[in-house]
């Protein structure tokens, strides 16, 4: 065999096998970290992995023990069959977040000591409008994290002054920074985001949330929280953040036989002529960033990150400055892990979501129902490479 | 004159002398906040100028060893339309061998300003 032979064998038996190379295993670090920055993000999934008891400041109230109870599937970082409940007013077109009621998530479960209480859960706040939030995969978030708020704005269109429908806006958070983390783009920074899974999600408080999460408004019953806070220290924080950081973006996949090539092909082609590559865009470019592997790197993200009017058929809370019927659009990345779809979980299938779009999305998804059978088939073959 | 005269002035000097630190203290605060970020996802705030702390009133100070721990009650605004919030929280320092450090700040409760 000659040389030119034997390229094209193995370039054929990467094909076969499905492989590609320099593609992160799912789950795993971000390529290029170093070996004390590899050593970090183990550190971090210890703390990620903690499962913690009211002993350990649990609660009282709660959604879940660990980071890892909700973020499994397929593997640790991913998404969980876990749906959430938040809460929120809309009134005369200002939002209530509900600060000073226990906030916009209401906690769905108790620690024993609290349930002797008869408090099995926190109550929904009256005249509040209620909503349900699927678990996001984690997979590529310290890229997401990466990329420039500059990148974000150019791609705003608040007027539609292109005509094209549609109008996404960056979303602002309460201290004025650019949104980009949550359904509806309420939080600027993975750590924020982080940060906050802890108070929220586990009723553990931190030096950042040093105070329990209140009872819809009212403090806790005395002697429900026996462990002196703060629960967990900003060492562990900063390293279970350093965990979710450098967590890889998930790999593309490839197919092994040429139809199945040749049809995702077709499938991308359509994803970009239905305008769907409007909102959910490719890739996007990380800025200059002091960590190697984060530093000006390409990530497959599928979002403008920006907010859109979903229409009514979708519209829940609001949340911030986002009405209730504006929403991120939602990464792609890692969609084919998933097998619950849209912000709330409730649809079954990818096919589910495209028809359940609405508002912005409107246009696409007429032209989408208006496909051939075949055409459909492509374009859910090229979202199985997401 | 007489000492219970004496006396007050003494408390009031004194007083006037921790209300003056404390007047530093606010001011200096302002701009070490700079740069934190307290709370965590939709109720973070990250200070990110010191026109943003509309006001900024420091309620309780103790001090434990080589920290610094200051209760304060706050009012902020992102930029001048922007919804106004008031927020307690707690402030950490800590010794450093050129002084007085910020550490963190914490959140302790955020509520919208009507």
């Amino acid at each position: 065999m000659n040389a030119n032979g034997l390229v094209r064998g193995l370039l054929g038996a990467l094909l076969l096998c499905g492989c590609r190379i320099d593609q992160p295993e799912l789950g795993g670090p971000l390529p290029n970290l170093t070996s004390e920055q590899r050593a970090e993000f183990l550190e971090g999934k210890k703390i990620f992995q903690r499962v913690f008891e009211p002993k350990d400041g649990l609660g009282p109230l709660f959604n879940s023990v660990s980071c890892a109870e909700c973020h499994e599937d397929p593997v640790l970082g991913g998404v969980g069959d876990e749906v959430e409940v938040h809460a929120a007013r809309f009134v005369d077109g200002s939002c209530d977040t509900l600060f000073d009621e226990g906030g916009p998530v209401i906690q769905q479960d108790a620690t024993p000591l609290l349930r002797a209480l008869g408090i099995l859960k926190e109550v929904e706040p009256t005249n509040a409008t209620i909503a349900h939030r699927s678990t996001p995969a984690l997979f590529g978030f310290g890229l997401v994290d990466a990329i420039p708020d500059a990148t974000l704005l150019a791609y705003e269109d608040p007027n539609d002054t292109n005509g094209d429908g549609i109008s996404g806006r960056a979303n602002r958070t309460i201290d004025g920074r650019v949104g980009r983390f949550g359904r509806k783009a309420a939080v600027a920074a993975l750590f924020d985001f982080n940060a906050g899974a802890f108070p929220f999600e586990q009723g553990i408080t931190t030096p950042l949330s040093p105070v329990e999460e209140t009872l819809n408004g009212k403090p806790l019953p005395p002697g429900t929280d026996p462990a002196p806070d703060p629960e967990l220290s900003l060492v562990d924080l900063q390293k279970l953040d350093t965990f979710v950081r450098y967590l890889a973006a998930p790999p593309r996949q490839t197919f092994s036989s040429y139809e199945d090539q040749s049809l995702a092909k077709r499938g991308e082609e359509l994803f970009t002529s239905l305008k769907c590559s409007a909102c959910h865009i490719p890739k996007m470019k990380t800025g200059p960033n002091p960590v190697k592997a984060l530093d000006r790197q390409t990530v497959e993200l599928y979002s403008d990150l920006l907010v859109h009017d979903m229409g009514p058929e979708l519209a829940d809370i609001c949340v911030g400055s986002t009405g209730p019927s504006e929403f991120r659009t939602e990464l792609l990345m890692g969609l084919r892990f998933r097998e619950h779809f849209l912000h709330d979980g409730s649809a079954k299938s990818v096919q589910q979501a495209i028809e359940r779009h609405g508002g912005e999305a409107s246009h696409s998804r007429d032209k989408y129902k208006g496909l051939s059978d075949p055409d459909k088939k492509a374009l859910l073959k090229f979202l199985q490479t997401i | 004159m007489k000492t219970k005269t004496l006396l007050m002035m003494a408390a009031m000097m004194a007083a006037g002398f921790a209300l003056g630190a404390l007047a530093d203290d606010t001011q200096q605060m302002k701009a070490d906040l700079v740069g934190q970020t307290m709370g965590g996802r939709e109720s973070a705030w990250k200070f990110q100028s010191a026109d943003q702390i509309k006001s900024l009133k420091v309620e309780k100070k103790d001090e434990v060893l080589n920290k610094r721990v200051y209760k304060v009650a706050l009012e902020l605004q992102a930029t001048n339309n922007a919804p106004r919030y008031a927020a307690d929280a707690q402030v950490e320092y800590t010794r450093t061998g050129s002084g007085w450090k910020i550490h963190h700040v914490g959140l302790l409760s955020l509520r919208r300003m009507k």
